[in-house]
């Protein structure tokens, strides 16, 4: 497992030439423009600190022509002024905007692939923690990594320029510089590996901690909050996360910081405050074979070497290398493989057909019991489906696998005499219309709540809502914003409210297969009376599959199955299955006994 | 809305709020500005002043002087000494802010909780309010204490550099000062630029946010199956494509601005110092000739010095700005004062509740959700409370349990107007299961208990768990009512399904001491068995104790002693169900519309 894993990794270089070049297929002229900026914002200062100081000294000592100074200021000036002027434009007019650009390009394409993940994905805490770090740094990613690669090629630059004067000054410098970080920089690459280690340790314990910050700050929990004595627990369970997350910054840092201070006394204070100077120091004292000019030169020069330097092999190496290890999660991500597959063909929306399902088998990723064992059935097209059965049967789990959320483990299921399996998953799922029970809606407005389209047709729509007894007047008609996430004005609906407009979804969308789980169990009795009899006039020309506990709604049925721990027990027509007097008689006359006799 | 903008930008007094925010954090741990002004101020004085100054002074003082070999190595000897100490220095210093800054993190934290907790319900409501909350929280997610405290040591540390390099050019020669003077300009600019660029991330807050919640609805999985099973997403993301797209207008638009700013700073900070110095030696080199070769290059890298400390000094005091917003906002939500206003009489027991012509509306409301509503409990009633989706039930309870204040009339709590009451001690008296119950990512014994168990407790929660009917799958797990709940942070914990979920939120109640439960549709995702189990043992556990239930499922309605009825926020009809039968108004045609949908049979003949 681990040999595989280190097989796929890439380079570093790989990596943020990788990302580099996503970034320029977004956005050329971003890319271009910070290569640009780099070196502009490097390279002439220092050059003009080397060169022209130089320049200006010798003149000086020479004592000929002195105007030429006025020249070379002139041109000093020239150089100054151009540079910062592309650098204002650039940043202020065009940096910005296209970075809010790259960021939208590389999120859609991040969001796609989210998009296309298994659910199964959510179940699996290691693979969650990844995704959450690659989709939350992208953003990092972009704004840190171009700011590197700017800085990195302005060094360069810079490097090959000051170190080409250097050389005609004397090359021992460059020999004294080039040991010192030859010595000293493969600490960098150890240093982006333990900073990469923390930052992995530091999800795992900051998500715990972030997940007891939220319970106070989302609104679904403020009730339960405020009426047991939880909140102490609660923080201390928060502060053991807190604590882990210190500890954790204490151990990393011993590790890190000090390699950091072994490499940085190493090039900085022994390589470039000792060494060089003392041999530049020699040369001008002792060799005579330097000018006080050059002495100026060569030590400006050298330390603007050694700052390029010591970025380029101990700052960038450390950063490359902890940003090539996000990017390779990046890769990672995108590449991941997801076992709901599409299929060669394109499922038909058209009429209902016949749905199968053969011997069907699943266990949840990490479960030992199956939570579905052994289920056949057949749903014949136009017929209303109930599926009953107590908490933790396994209806919910079905459906799942009705919508290819999971694939099943073993068995199968066949619609229109075709498994499943081979249509695209797309277009498998278009021909379903699903209400969940644990349903959400969306900060959008009312339509497209209900179309889950950006386009819809409002007469449907406001159609659809008349089905689902959802008879709340709103301002704005189908375009009222529902939350206020964004919208002040946004429209905050009731747990009943907010289930029909989930419910409107199902009458809306124009396909051959309904599902509903659960679809009353906010709704009051005049509501959930209307919902039953606007489910048979409205889907009429669908097959329905629902879930229920409310055996009043499963009475006009076509057909009932009950289900028991992962199995169907009993199956048939509410007629048939009351002549049964099985567990599904048992439990109608238990709702039902309370309302005989009490008329 | 610009003009909301406008009052709000001045409201932000800058100085008050980075005290505050060094405050919060020192108070937290001191070790973090402890830590980042010395780090700091040895980083700062090193790089800008001992490495780039002084280090080329000395030497090129005794090359100019043609001092001796010996002299020149003994004085680098003590420029090593002297590094090495330095970064020492650093090293620890850096060591105390890395483990303060998590430490402050937590405490502050800390701080939040207990100020979320004293919160209304209603701020949870109003946007305006959540919005402050998001950036209280902001503050700790983007570590802006840690930001502040390196802000201003940073500006401290420039400043002591900056009094050092002066100090050098004025030994040299002062004149070159006068070229340093516009600088300080520098400072006066920045300021106003982060001004506009302040106003100009205010104006993105709300995309930026539309951002964040798509980024939410990815990556969550309350959303997944909906995101997968429809075309939701593709609106979505025409969403933030539009968020994106305002996003680059607002950059467009304060471009303009922004480029005229950064022209001006730089013009100030370095073209006229710069090239003033060059232009000033120049004149002295060729026409006084009073100018030394290392007194040029002492004065060039001052220049350089300066420039960077005036630009630090500058940069942080915008970073300063930008978080003296948040940090109001932090300010504003640990000041808030809520306006469910605590009592201070204990509340020991329960004798009667009324409700005295009580109205509540909400405040973004138009119409009173509840008018005019008047009813009496005494100790031991079961009472149920229906009504149609919308009527104002769930309302009713929250004014009960006071998350929020009626608006007109009063709710007295044996005998004594509930305002009274100490709301600890209130709610204390009261068990709750809410229509959209929560569970936590805790024990199952902890879910119920409310904090961690001794093997008294466990024996409790095991009791509760049988009453509520989830024991049996409780008990089926390996760790039993150890076992924690969700996945999301232990491999083994346990995902229960929504009924499981349910069952334990009454269990919850069932485990605590109360004097009266309140239950708002407590069996809406239950199997028929387990709800008929679950007010069988609804009715046994509570003997003797007072009950208000929410049901939908008049069958359980039967089960009370009175009937509550609600229509438009109004109590229409009041009675045992026998009574209300015989009425036969809104509560018998609920009823027998549920009971007609049993009844196949009888609808067919």
């Amino acid at each position: 497992m681990k040999e595989k894993k280190l097989k796929n990794r890439h380079s570093m270089f790989s990596n943020i030439f990788f990302f580099v070049k996503l970034l320029f297929e977004i956005s050329p002229g971003l890319v271009i423009g910070e290569f640009v900026w780099g070196i502009l914002m490097h390279v002439p200062p220092r050059l003009i600190g080397v060169i022209g100081v130089k320049y200006i000294i010798d003149t000086v000592e020479s004592g000929e022509n002195l105007e030429r100074i006025f020249v070379a200021v002139g041109i000093i000036a020239l150089i100054v002024i151009l540079s910062n002027a592309f650098t204002w434009v650039f940043r202020e007019f065009f940096w910005n905007m296209e970075r809010e650009r790259v960021y939208y390009g590389l999120n859609k394409k991040l969001y796609a692939k989210a998009r296309q993940l298994d659910e199964e994905s959510y179940d699996n805490p290691d693979f969650y923690n990844n995704f959450i770090l690659t989709i939350e740094s992208s953003s990092d990613n972009i704004q840190n990594l171009l700011g590197l690669v700017r800085n990195y090629v302005g060094n360069i630059i810079l490097l090959f320029s000051i170190g080409s004067v250097l050389l005609t000054i004397d090359p021992v410098c460059l020999v004294i510089i080039l040991f010192f970080i030859g010595v000293f920089s493969p600490i960098s690459k150890k240093i982006g590996n333990l900073q990469m280690e923390r930052r992995i340790d530091n999800t795992k314990y900051h998500r715990r901690s972030d997940y007891f910050q939220r319970i106070f700050y989302l609104q679904d929990y403020c009730k339960e909050v405020r009426m047991n004595d939880i909140s102490p627990l609660l923080i201390e369970r928060y502060n053991d996360a807190a604590e882990d997350v210190v500890k954790n910054q204490r151990r990393y840092f011993k590790k890190i910081d000090s390699l950091y201070m072994i490499q940085e006394s190493g090039i900085q204070i022994f390589g470039f405050m000792f060494v060089l100077p003392l041999y530049l120091g020699y040369c001008v004292l002792v060799k005579n074979s330097l000018s006080a000019g050059e002495f100026v030169a060569a030590f400006n020069g050298a330390f603007s070497i050694a700052s390029s330097i010591n970025f380029l092999t101990v700052w960038a190496v450390a950063i490359f290398s902890e940003r090539g290890k996000m990017i390779e999660k990046y890769r990672e991500f995108l590449k991941a493989d997801f076992k709901i597959r599409d299929g060669e063909k394109n499922a038909e929306k058209g009429s209902p057909k016949e749905i199968k399902i053969e011997n069907l088998s699943f266990t949840y990723e990490g479960n030992s019991e199956p939570t579905l064992k052994n289920i056949s059935l057949t749903i014949k097209p136009y017929e209303k489906i109930a599926l009953v059965g107590y908490n933790g049967a396994g209806k919910t789990t079905l459906t799942n696998l009705i919508l290819r959320l999971y694939d099943p483990t073993e068995g199968r299921i066949v619609v229109d005499g075709e498994d499943i399996r081979n249509v695209t998953v797309d277009s498998h799922r278009d021909r379903f219309a699903a209400v969940f029970q644990d349903f959400q809606l969306f900060s959008c407005n009312v339509g497209e709540n209900v179309a889950l389209d950006k386009n819809y047709d409002r007469a449907r729509v406001e159609a659809a809502l008349d089905n689902s007894g959802f008879g709340k007047k709103l301002k704005s008609g189908t375009e009222t914003e529902l939350l206020r996430e964004f919208d002040d004005e946004g429209v905050m609906l009731s747990g009943g409210e907010s289930q029909k407009v989930a419910i409107a979804r199902a009458f809306y969308k124009d396909c051959p297969y309904v599902i509903l789980d659960e679809p009353s169990a906010n709704l009051d009795p005049v509501a959930e009376y209307n919902l039953n009899r606007a489910m048979t006039e409205a889907s009429d020309n669908k097959t329905v599959i629902f879930i229920s506990h409310r055996l009043s709604t499963t009475v006009h049925a076509d057909r009932i199955y009950v289900m028991e721990k992962g199995r169907i027990i009993e199956s048939g027509s509410h007629e048939e299955l009351m002549e049964q007097n099985g567990t599904y008689a048992y439990m109608f006359n238990l709702q039902a006994e309370k309302y005989k006799d009490k008329m | 809305m610009a003009r909301v903008y406008q009052k709000d930008h001045k409201r932000v007094p800058l100085f008050k709020n980075v005290v505050f925010g060094l405050k919060l954090g020192w108070d937290a741990d001191k070790r973090l500005l402890i830590g980042y002004l010395i780090n700091m101020i040895a980083d700062q004085v090193f790089a800008l002043y001992v490495q780039n100054i002084l280090f080329l002074q000395m030497l090129l003082g005794i090359i100019d002087s043609k001092g001796s070999f010996e002299q020149y190595v003994k004085t680098l000897l003590v420029f090593l000494v002297l590094s090495v100490a330095l970064k020492a220095v650093n090293w620890y210093s850096h060591y105390l802010r890395m483990v303060a800054v998590k430490n402050v993190l937590k405490k502050v934290n800390n701080k939040i909780f207990a100020k979320a907790v004293s919160l209304d319900i209603a701020c949870y409501e109003d946007p305006a309010f959540y919005d402050k909350y998001q950036r209280a929280t902001d503050v700790l997610a983007w570590s802006l204490f840690d930001s502040a405290s390196a802000a201003v040591a940073a500006i401290i540390a420039s400043i002591i550099s900056l009094a050092l390099v002066i100090g050098t050019v004025t030994s040299i020669d002062p004149r070159y000062l006068v070229l340093l003077l516009p600088s300080a300009l520098v400072f006066v600019v920045e300021v106003y630029k982060s001004k506009v660029v302040y106003k100009r991330d205010k104006e993105m807050t709300t995309n930026n946010r539309i951002k964040a919640y798509i980024q939410r609805t990815v990556f969550l999985k309350d959303f997944s199956k909906d995101m997968r099973t429809s075309n939701i997403f593709s609106v979505l993301m025409v969403r933030f494509k539009n968020a994106i797209d305002s996003n680059v207008e607002i950059l467009r638009k304060y471009g303009v601005k922004l480029f005229l700013y950064s022209a001006v700073s730089t013009l100030f900070g370095e073209f006229i110092p710069v090239i003033g110095t060059y232009a000033l030696a120049a004149y002295q080199f060729v026409f006084t000739k009073t100018l030394t070769v290392s007194a040029f290059s002492v004065v060039l890298a001052s220049i350089n010095s300066v420039k960077e400390s005036t630009m630090r000094i500058a940069q942080n005091f915008e970073v300063m700005s930008r978080f003296a917003y948040y940090f109001q906002n932090m300010r504003e939500f640990l000041d808030f004062e809520s306006k469910v206003a605590d009592g201070s009489v204990k509340c020991e027991s329960f004798e009667s509740l009324e409700f005295k012509n009580v109205y509540f509306q909400y405040p973004s409301a138009k119409k009173p959700t509840l008018e005019n509503v008047s009813f009496r409990i005494s100790k031991g009633e079961t009472i149920a409370l229906v009504g149609v989706n919308g009527a104002g039930k769930s309302t009713l309870v929250k004014l009960l349990l006071r998350f929020y204040d009626v608006t007109e009339g009063e709710i007295l709590l044996n005998g004594r107007n509930i305002k009274d009451y100490e709301l600890a001690s209130l709610r204390g008296i009261f068990g709750a299961v809410f229509q959209d119950y929560r569970n936590f990512a805790l024990t199952v014994n902890e879910n119920l208990m409310c904090h961690e168990c001794d093997e008294d407790e466990k024996k409790k929660a095991e009791i509760a768990l049988k009453h509520s009917g989830v024991w049996e799958k409780i008990s089926s797990l390996p760790e039993k009512g150890d076992t924690v709940l969700t996945r999301e942070f232990e491999k083994d914990g346990i995902g229960l399904s929504g009924g499981e979920n349910q069952k334990l939120s009454v269990a919850r109640l069932f485990a605590k001491d109360f004097s009266f439960a309140v239950l708002d549709e407590p069996s809406s995702a239950l199997d028929p068995i387990a709800e008929y189990r679950m007010y069988e043992s609804l009715i046994s556990v509570t003997k003797g104790k007072t009950v208000l239930y929410i049901s939908h499922r008049l069958s359980s309605a039967v089960l009370s002693d009175r009937i509550i009825v609600l229509d438009g926020g109004r109590i229409c009809e009041e009675g045992s169900h026998d009574e209300l039968i015989k009425k036969d108004g809104v509560y018998k045609e609920m009823f027998t519309l549920q009971a007609s949908s049993y009844n196949k049979e009888k609808e067919g003949e």
